[in-house]
């Protein structure tokens, strides 16, 4: 064995271009163990829109469409309620304004936070700690206090919504309730998807 | 940099980092004159790797239920993301992990490494594979196909033919009188936890006993005799950067193959992943021939040999088991067989081609000539090992240099020893090989041509989606890899109201169906993969008038078939037109009719909407479309194979180079 007429250089790059090719490869050996745990066909079967066919919802009425595996609201607002959202001060809500625009879609992005002011349509999955807030359109609803003027109650932590699912101040919810991405289709609304979105 | 060290000091303290570094590789000394025998150690550990990564991967989706386990498979071949390459990968690696296994084995029985001081180090690597054949069955068992019922109902038998304890063993082992849900989940355990522990745990210990008695050589020289004042041996060299910078070569070797098997070859034409088993195992129907996966069929072949259950059993055991004595079988004074006499040379090439032929007479049916030939060849085996002692006493061997030897026979030699080999095999099975396949009708299936597989598409919804279903396909795939809108998809091809994202199943319940037709209409998912396209073609085109029938019809290439000729009114009714049919062909093994052919010729009587070249091309566009169906990413597959190895050749390049560099001054 001889240790003399070592090419240090050419060794050196050897070892860094087989490394590196080597790297190449593992980095490509690694992408079907990566791309294998994002959603699969059956997932994202699941996950696609659903149709949901309001013609026969009353004012007033609130109708829960599972979509995602989450409950989504979808509430015919009465006008009544309507005119009492603008009427409430916005020093009583946290986000008036629906300034944290995470929470909803640009066109949602008023003070009814829809795209039709008659239909709301959020997840109903309190912001706070992920429960499902209970329906109380009712004025001075019992038990909610005589300034109640309708909306979501979290009966988990007592986190209070109003008619187009912003938090009340005071709350332990930080933020408004989310608005998913959805459109209008003649008598249907389909949830999951937006103009946006092919 | 300053404070690494200190760090691996600090580490080193307490856990032997550097000592164990040393000892295992860096001042491990390995003879110098290996060849490339002895890639097959580190490319069988390559291999386990492999197998485990995926293997942990694929638990992930499967589902060890017998009314999900098929399914599931096909769920990660489809809608898994690329978890077809994670499938392939783990089938293929097993099949490569026996050719690897093999090789390594034969590489010892060679060189004699086996004997002393190695014996422990060969029946360690005995055990082990014994216990990758125990997980390699189990694990064909999981995707719960025709091959894996059936295989395992042949296999668990095996136990059944054990006098008085039999019976009762063979209902214990399968948890349930039959083969069923509770064999799958305990043999999916063991398969994925038990096994594979087992496994890693056995191959350290052969590493440890390995490193501890030093690397055996094509000359069968113990190095460790011939020191130089440092104590290191002459002929050794230290293990890495040598022949970590060797393996590396010989691991490109090995991935050529292997990722052209995954990318081009999965099936490898039905010996890696077998055409039954793509059909959802079915209890009341055994395949026409059972063959156990190649690196079975030896084994199997001398269980077949012997016309008795029981000592069929015994010897196909033995067959095993006498490995395990291999060495104190060898009496030679020398080692290698480079220094053994002539008759261990011929006795060596004996065994092999005995191994061989056993092989290759287990992937086929049974006949009596081939029964006789695996009789020859099973004892031919047996002597290898029995008369082993007597010849090896007596016999005079070459002296054996006191220094290793850099080189062997040469490329030519060996290449001529290996055609010698292959001949030796291949003749005696010729004249027991057996002629009269079917002859079917090609077609080449195109899966660029879009028109074609959308036209293909459009007759199965409309003329055999009302009976069959391809439950492991999604519309939405389909509508995409097709190239239809979705929403036309969804409006013109989807009958039952689905959502548009999910399976293509049908409203015929298998238990209405079995009521009315006598047996379910099988799903079409898979067929092109069960059947081949070639069949496919020809079966939709060979169906005749014949009044004797329920349907009043019945078919050249699947005779008495129990369904009606859906496209008639395109095709029309053919009828028996001049000249003399061949007659019924028949099985060898199962004496299944294979094809039967009453006339000479099929003249259609009664016109149908379509010319008869319109015709053939609508079932070829139906084909198509069934042979997309049966793997939907096959066009993928072979691209993305093609980048692979070209990344891969362009690797080999600098591993050459940086071998040679390492190795250029070292003779």
């Amino acid at each position: 064995m001889t240790t003399n007429n070592v090419d240090v250089g050419r060794r050196r790059f050897l070892i860094g271009a087989t490394s590196a090719v080597g790297a190449v490869g593992a980095a490509g050996i690694a992408v079907p163990f990566v791309a294998s745990w994002s959603p699969s066909e059956k997932a994202k079967s699941a996950g696609a829109s659903v149709k949901f066919n309001f013609s026969k919802m009353e004012f007033g009425a609130l109708a829960v469409v599972e979509w995602r595996r989450e409950p989504i609201y979808v509430v015919r607002r009465t006008k009544e309620s309507l005119d009492l959202l603008e009427k409430i001060p916005a020093e009583k809500l946290k986000d008036a304004t629906s300034a944290n625009t995470d929470q909803q879609p640009e066109y949602a992005h008023n003070t009814h936070r829809s795209k039709n002011p008659e239909f709301l349509v959020i997840k109903a999955v309190c912001t706070h700690l992920g429960c499902a807030p209970k329906y109380r359109p009712e004025v001075g609803a019992e038990g909610l206090g005589k300034d109640w003027t309708g909306g979501f109650f979290c009966a988990c932590h007592g986190s209070r919504f109003d008619m187009a699912g912003r938090v009340m101040a005071g709350s332990p919810a930080g933020a408004n309730l989310a608005v998913p991405p959805y459109k209008f289709d003649g008598n249907a609304i389909i949830i999951g998807e937006d103009e946006g979105a092919a | 940099m300053n404070w690494l060290l200190g760090l691996l000091g600090w580490v080193d303290k307490r856990i032997p980092i550097i000592s164990t570094w040393e000892k295992h590789l860096s001042k491990y000394y390995a003879p110098k004159n290996f060849n490339a025998w002895y890639f097959f150690g580190s490319l069988a550990m390559l291999v386990l790797v492999n197998q485990l990564l995926t293997g942990v991967w694929l638990t992930m989706f499967y589902e060890p239920t017998e009314e999900g386990a098929f399914a599931s498979v096909e769920y990660i071949m489809r809608d898994v993301q690329l978890g077809w390459v994670i499938r392939y990968m783990h089938s293929t690696g097993a099949s490569a992990f026996f050719a690897v296994v093999y090789l390594h084995m034969l590489r010892g029985m060679m060189y004699g490494s086996y004997q002393k001081p190695r014996e422990l180090l060969w029946l360690i690597g005995m055990v082990i594979y014994v216990v990758l054949m125990a997980e390699a069955f189990m694990g064909y068992v999981l995707p719960w196909g025709q091959m894996s019922l059936w295989g395992a109902k042949v296999i668990i038998s095996l136990f059944g033919t054990i006098p008085i304890i039999g019976g009762d063993l063979q209902t214990w082992i399968q948890g349930d009188f039959v083969i069923a849900g509770a064999t799958l989940t305990r043999f999916f355990s063991l398969h994925v936890i038990a096994m594979p522990l087992v496994l890693i745990m056995l191959v350290f210990v052969h590493i440890v006993a390995l490193h501890e008695v030093g690397s055996n050589n094509p000359d069968g020289i113990e190095i460790k005799k011939n020191k130089d004042e440092n104590g290191i041996p002459k002929d050794g060299i230290p293990f890495h950067p040598y022949y970590s910078v060797h393996d590396i070569v010989g691991i490109c070797y090995f991935l050529f193959i292997f990722i052209a098997i995954i990318f081009f070859a999965p099936e490898m034409g039905g010996y890696f992943l077998e055409a039954p088993n793509f059909e959802h195992a079915n209890f009341l129907k055994t395949p026409d021939h059972i063959a156990p996966v190649w690196y079975f069929t030896p084994f199997y072949s001398m269980l077949r040999a012997v016309p008795d259950p029981f000592w069929g059993f015994v010897v196909m055991g033995a067959g095993i088991v006498v490995l395990f004595f291999l060495p104190w079988l060898d009496r030679s004074g020398v080692k290698s067989i480079r220094y053994k006499g002539m008759i261990s040379k011929v006795a060596l090439i004996a065994f092999i081609v005995s191994f061989l032929i056993l092989g290759v007479l287990g992937t086929w049916a049974p006949s009596e000539g081939r029964a006789l030939l695996a009789v020859t060849a099973t004892i031919v085996y047996f002597m290898y090992f029995l008369a082993m002692p007597f010849w090896t006493s007596f016999e005079k061997t070459k002296p054996v240099p006191e220094r290793v030897v850099m080189k062997g026979i040469g490329t030519v030699k060996f290449l001529g020893l290996v055609v010698l080999i292959l001949v030796l095999t291949a003749l005696p099975l010729k004249a027991v090989a057996a002629g009269g396949a079917v002859h079917l009708d090609h077609m080449q299936v195109n899966l660029d041509d879009k028109a074609s597989l959308q036209s293909g598409a459009q007759i199965f919804t409309n003329y055999c989606m009302g009976c069959h279903s391809t439950k492991y396909a999604r519309y939405q795939r389909v509508a995409d890899d097709l190239g239809i809108p979705r929403d036309l998809y969804e409006e013109h091809l989807v009958f039952d109201g689905s959502k548009i994202g999910s399976l293509m199943e049908i409203a015929m319940t298998e238990e209405n169906a079995k009521a009315w037709f006598g047996v379910a209409p099988p799903d079409l998912t898979l067929v092109a993969r069960v059947r081949s396209p070639d069949w496919l073609y020809t079966y939709m085109r060979s169906f005749y008038r014949d009044d004797t029938r329920p349907f009043g019809v019945n078919n050249k290439t699947f005779p008495n078939v129990g369904m009606p000729h859906m496209l008639v009114d395109l095709q029309g009714l053919q009828e028996c037109g001049p000249g003399a049919g061949a007659g019924k062909t028949l099985d060898t093994l199962s004496g299944d009719v294979m094809l039967d052919d009453p006339c000479g010729s099929l003249e259609v009587k009664t016109k149908g909407s379509m010319s008869t070249e319109e015709y053939d091309k609508a079932v070829f566009d139906l084909v198509n479309f069934l042979a997309y169906m049966g793997e939907p990413i096959q066009d993928d597959r072979k691209r993305i194979g093609i980048y692979a190895l070209l990344l891969l050749l362009l690797f080999s390049v600098f591993a050459y180079l940086l071998n040679r560099e390492y190795w250029k001054g070292i003779h």
